[in-house]
Formats: C-alpha cells, sequence, structure tokens
C-alpha cells in the first residue's frame, strides 16, 4: 500500500512537471500566434513617432495611445464603400451558395439516380482544379458577357461551391430514410420536405457553411482585381492594396486599416466558434 | 449498377429526372464558371489572344513629351492631359492608366468607360479615342515554346517550387507537434484554437500589410527579436533586410505562411489524434512502451488520413501563392527572387495583355499540380494507415 501511493505520487509528480512543459511550450506557441495580430493593433493605436521606436515590451503600449489614425485613415480612401461591398457580396454569395448546395446535396445523399457516382467524382475532381488556372479564361468570359466591372461577375460565379456540397451531404446522409418515406405517404412534396424538414435538422451544417463562405468572399481579393477596375466595386482587401499603394510605409494608419479589415472577421469567429471549429473537424475526415 | 425492376424502374427514372432538376442551379454554375474556362485553359493555350486597342480620331496633339512620359511610366495622369480631357468634360477623378508600355498608353475614364490611347513619335505625342476588342489568332504550340524558352518562367518555377518544398513539410511537421501538445494539454484548448485560428480566416491582404511592417529592416519586429536573442549568446547580428534582400525575400514568404497555416493544420490534426481508441494507449502501456515509442506507432500512424489530406491541399495551396508576393513585396522581389508562377501567369496577362501565352503558363502549372497529386493518391496513399 505505502509503495504504492509512494509510486503514484512520483507519477503525479513527473506528470505535472511534463505538463508544465506542454504548457509553458504551448504558451510560447499561442504568444508568437498571437504576437502579430497584437503587434498590428498596437502599431495602430500610435503615432508616427511612438512607432519608430525600438519595440522593447514597454513601447508595445501606446503611450498616449493615438486614435487619430482610424479616423484619418477611413477618410484617406472611401472605405464605406469598400466595406459595403465586401458585405453586399459576401451575403449575396453566401445565400446563393446555400441555396444552390442544399438541394444539391441532399440529392448526392439521399437520392439514387443515373451518374450518381459519375457526378460525384466530377465534383470532386473540381476541388483538383486550382482556381488560378482558370483567371484567363474566366477574364475573357466574363469580358464577353458584358460583365466587366458589373456586381455580376462578383456574385453570379460564387453561387455554387463544391465544398458546402460535400459538407452538407454528409450531414443529410445522417438523416433516417424513414423520415422522408412518412413525410411522402403524408404527401410532402420532396422540394418542402427538404427545405421544411431536413433543412433544419442540418442546421448546423448550413451555418458552417455560410460561415465559411462569408469569410471567403470577405476576403475576396484577386478574383475582384482582375474582374473590375472600378473604385466603385473594390471589396475591402482590394481597397486595402491601393490604399497601401497610396500611403506607402506611414505603418499606423496602415496598420488602422488592416485592423478595421480584421474587425469584422474577428467578431464573427467570437460568435460562432462553435461552426468554425465543426468546419475543420470535418474537413479533416475524408 | 444492378438494373431495377420495371415498377422500381419507373421510380428510379423518376427520381434521375427530379435529381437533375435540383442540381441544375449548382451545375449551371459551375458548368459555366468551372468546367468551361477548365477546358478553355487548355484551349486558348494554343491561342495568341490579345485585346486589342485601335486608336480613333486624335483628340489632342502636343511637342513637349518629356512632360508626359515621366507621369505616365509612374501610372500618374500629366496635367496637360487632364486639363485637355477636363476641356471635353471629363473629370480628373475617373482616369487612370490601363496600360503602360515604352511608347504607348491607354487611359480609362471610369465614368464613361472611354478609353484613350497615346502614342508618343519621337517628340510628338498624340492622345486618341480608343476601342479595345479581343483578337485570337492560333498560333500551334508557340506559347508553350516561349514560355519554356522565357528564364523568367523557369524562375519562377523554380521559386515556387522552393517555396512549397520547404513551406509544405515545415508546416506540416510542426503542426504535428503543436498536436501532440495539445493533445497532452488539460486546459486552454478553446484559447489555444483562438490563436491558431485566427491567422487563418483573417484577410490575406491585410495580413500581408502586417508581415510588412514586421519585417521592416530598421523597425521591425522581427530584426528587433533576432536582434535580441542574438544578444542574450553574446552573438553579433546584421539587420536583415527581408524584403529588398534577393536571399530573404523567400524565408519570408515561407515564414509568413508557416505561421499562418500551422495552427489551422494543428486542429485538423489534433481531431484526428482525440479520435485515438484509447484501447490502443493502454494495450502500449501494458506492453511497457515509452512516450515516444507509443507516439511514433500509434499516434502518428493513426493521423496519417488526416497528415495525407492537408499534405494535398497544402501542396495545392502552396504553388498558388500570388497574393502575399504581391503586397509583401509590391512585385516580383529584388531580382525577381520571389517571382511565382501565379504571379507570372497574372502579369503576363494583366499587365502585358499576352493571354494566350498566360493560359499555356497555367496550363503547365496545372500538370505539375496535377502530376503531384496523381503521385500522391497513388504511392503515398498506400502508406496513409486508414482504419477498417
Amino acid at each position: 500500500m505505502q509503495r504504492y501511493r509512494v509510486r503514484a505520487d512520483v507519477y503525479l509528480l513527473r506528470r505535472g512537471a511534463g505538463l508544465l512543459v506542454v504548457y509553458a511550450l504551448l504558451l510560447v506557441v499561442a504568444v508568437i500566434m498571437a504576437m502579430p495580430l497584437l503587434w498590428m493593433l498596437s502599431t495602430s493605436l500610435k503615432d508616427l513617432v511612438q512607432a519608430l521606436r525600438v519595440p522593447t515590451p514597454a513601447n508595445w503600449i501606446p503611450k498616449p495611445a493615438f486614435w487619430d489614425n482610424f479616423p484619418t485613415a477611413w477618410n484617406a480612401a472611401p472605405f464605406a464603400i469598400y466595406f459595403w461591398n465586401s458585405f453586399f457580396l459576401a451575403v449575396t454569395t453566401t445565400v446563393g451558395d446555400v441555396i444552390t448546395s442544399i438541394p444539391a446535396a441532399y440529392v448526392l445523399a439521399k437520392m439514387k439516380f443515373l451518374g450518381r457516382g459519375f457526378l460525384l467524382g466530377l465534383l470532386l475532381g473540381t476541388l483538383m482544379i486550382p482556381g488560378q488556372m482558370l483567371l484567363v479564361p474566366s477574364f475573357i468570359l466574363i469580358n464577353r458577357l458584358g460583365w466587366y466591372n458589373t456586381y455580376w461577375a462578383l456574385i453570379i460565379p460564387w453561387t455554387a461551391g463544391v465544398f458546402g456540397i460535400f459538407l452538407l451531404r454528409q450531414f443529410f446522409k445522417t438523416i433516417p430514410d424513414e423520415l422522408w418515406d412518412s413525410a411522402r405517404i403524408d404527401g410532402c412534396h420532396r422540394l418542402r420536405y427538404i427545405f421544411q424538414i431536413a433543412v433544419p435538422l442540418v442546421r448546423p451544417g448550413i451555418a458552417t457553411v455560410a460561415l465559411f463562405k462569408f469569410v471567403g468572399s470577405w476576403n475576396a481579393f484577386l478574383w475582384v482585381i482582375i474582374m473590375t477596375d472600378k473604385v466603385g466595386l473594390r471589396t475591402v482587401p482590394v481597397g486595402l492594396r491601393f490604399f497601401m499603394m497610396d500611403i506607402g510605409t506611414d505603418y499606423p494608419r496602415l496598420m488602422a486599416a488592416a485592423t478595421m479589415a480584421i474587425v469584422p472577421v474577428l467578431i464573427l469567429f467570437v460568435f460562432a466558434q462553435r461552426q468554425f471549429i465543426q468546419g475543420i473537424a470535418r474537413t479533416g475526415i475524408k | 449498377m444492378k438494373l431495377p425492376t420495371l415498377r422500381q424502374g419507373r421510380r428510379f427514372w423518376w427520381d434521375t429526372l427530379e435529381a437533375y432538376v435540383y442540381l441544375l442551379p449548382t451545375l449551371a454554375v459551375l458548368g459555366l464558371f468551372t468546367f468551361y474556362p477548365f477546358v478553355n485553359a487548355f484551349i486558348y493555350s494554343v491561342y495568341d489572344i490579345r485585346t486589342r486597342t485601335v486608336a480613333g480620331p486624335v483628340v489632342h496633339t502636343t511637342m513637349d513629351s518629356t512632360t508626359w512620359v515621366t507621369p505616365l511610366a509612374r501610372g500618374r495622369i500629366p496635367e496637360e492631359l487632364a486639363d485637355a480631357l477636363l476641356k471635353r468634360g471629363v473629370a480628373r477623378d475617373g482616369l487612370w492608366v490601363r496600360l503602360r508600355q515604352a511608347d504607348r498608353w491607354v487611359i480609362k475614364d471610369e465614368a464613361s468607360a472611354q478609353e484613350y490611347i497615346i502614342v508618343r513619335e519621337g517628340e510628338e505625342i498624340r492622345v486618341h479615342l480608343a476601342t479595345t476588342g479581343w483578337a485570337m489568332e492560333s498560333v500551334g504550340w508557340d506559347n508553350f515554346a516561349r514560355v519554356f524558352r522565357d528564364p523568367d518562367f523557369a524562375k519562377a518555377l523554380l521559386n515556387t517550387t522552393i517555396y512549397v518544398a520547404v513551406s509544405v513539410p515545415t508546416t506540416l511537421l510542426l503542426a504535428l507537434l503543436l498536436a501532440t501538445l495539445l493533445n497532452r494539454a488539460v486546459r486552454g484548448k478553446a484559447l489555444f484554437r483562438l490563436a491558431s485560428f485566427l491567422p487563418y480566416i483573417t484577410p490575406i491582404v491585410a495580413i500581408t500589410m502586417v508581415w510588412a511592417w514586421i519585417y521592416d529592416r530598421n523597425y521591425g519586429l522581427l530584426n528587433y527579436f533576432l536582434g535580441t536573442v542574438a544578444g542574450w549568446f553574446g552573438a553579433e547580428f546584421n539587420l536583415i533586410n527581408w524584403l529588398n534582400d534577393p536571399r530573404w525575400t523567400k524565408p519570408a514568404l515561407i515564414i509568413m505562411s508557416v505561421w499562418r497555416f500551422m495552427g489551422y493544420q494543428a486542429l485538423i490534426l489534433l481531431a484526428g489524434m482525440q479520435g485515438i481508441d484509447r484501447e490502443y494507449y493502454e494495450a502500449a502501456r501494458v506492453d511497457g512502451a515509452g512516450p515516444l515509442a507509443v507516439w511514433r506507432k500509434i499516434t502518428v500512424p493513426m493521423v496519417t488520413p488526416q497528415m495525407f489530406f492537408l499534405l494535398i491541399i497544402s501542396l495545392i495551396g502552396s504553388f498558388k501563392i500570388f497574393e502575399e508576393v504581391l503586397i509583401l513585396l509590391q512585385g516580383p522581389g529584388p531580382q525577381k527572387s520571389a517571382l511565382t508562377v501565379v504571379y507570372y501567369v497574372f502579369t503576363k496577362a494583366f499587365d502585358s495583355g499576352h493571354y494566350g501565352l498566360a493560359s499555356a503558363a497555367s496550363v503547365i502549372l496545372f500538370a505539375v499540380i496535377f502530376a503531384l497529386s496523381l503521385f500522391q493518391l497513388t504511392v503515398v496513399q498506400k502508406r496513409v494507415h486508414y482504419e477498417r
């Protein structure tokens, strides 16, 4: 008995020491991961003189906090337009993507029909196509459609996506077939069944798809600079690039602008952490 | 496929019809904006495609070319041009230089979408009204031949390969270690999740701007940090010119990419590790296996499916690196040390207007990615351990 306790103590002690090392290492990594964003925040609250001081730990805290960078950055470029565009495009493409993905995912999860295997393969195959390869043909297509410099060019191509379909398909698969059988006996049309009965059951999946799509759209850059050249159509990232080209290395103001671009995503993440994590956990399982 | 009986058969065909109705929106969008451009990428690669800006009537002439060339070369509108166009009712704000060549510039007025072409002949400058259209001409394998002969493309391919070959395994290895640590930790996972997820979801343009500041030679955080660490060991540290020294641009891109994706990958691996059955560990402990052996023989093999998935997506993703280069270095970097394949495609198409050539380059990029993915799916996947 005595010996057992001693061994247990030693075990706990070693385990404790091990855990201490684990936590210390994790802390270091977490600090490194968070540092660029904290540094951004710190710089955005300094004036130019403070920003160019040696970044000793004491100089991380702006003294005094200089809030002017935010209004001056905001007014130095039409950021209101940029934010509106990003928001508008994120909402429209997200709604479009979710609406097209729901029936497609349901069909691929639950129905047996001719060409199902082929379609699944085809959709999976599109994940292997690097989007950058399509830039030139897409640019020519958009021009031929007469969509250059229009919202259409920024919305319609992004209203369908394979990621959402495959993720939702996994969720739909978990719904028992009996539910559809009984709904059908009650005379429910399939489309109504999908949207009124199946969709509420896979709400977490839809939230995840919508979140990833929203963030992806908010961050859209390359497609936008290729398909448009109007100030009025710039998204936040595109606007940021032009802002950077305009003001050069005025880092406090640049960091204020970067902070403004990141904050919406940050807020979204804080409120919807669970959906993000779920999306991640699901993508790993293939 | 097993043939359905007649009664089931009728239902099968109705279901097929219904299924395609539901799939129609998705297939229409993907068909038009993914499959069709995909096929076109190959077709366009054997064409010489250019937009041709055709000069129309002259609206302004001048002999004073020197005051025009300098601003135009920097993408700015010469004063005299702005004044001349203002007389035609064109506001200065909407004017910008769409195309810059040695003796030819195309100016566009955003409000009216009207283009003007400026031609320099010796001392004389003429401003024409202009219209732009597409011109296509079959050239066979010429584009490919030109791409392969272009030293810039070779450089782009090499740079991209170096970037991928270093950043992908480094990120994955660090993510694996990180996931192992996280798997050990009992508390604080939520906080860590936040810290590791943020780099992944923040807009790449914004975050790259932050890194440009971190990499600043004189005032940047990284040089200060390295200098401090070197100081602890009494070593001498010369400030690294991350963004202007051709030796350091690729490491700068790699460090940033490791930072961005390490946490995300660790979270995926962690999800895999938490799915491992406790029994394996207990069995190993009974057999007297040490922690390192347990990690090597159980933990790592059991997350190979996740590692394989990450390897594929990060390889494809890394080959597409572009925005980072554009924002961090504002160009291909000193001595084109950070010229990547997508950057090459982008400039060839959208700066120089050689769309066919750019298509050929992107087809080559696709071939490389495709071959690598195929290699992984056939050879590497055999070493992946799938349960059941």
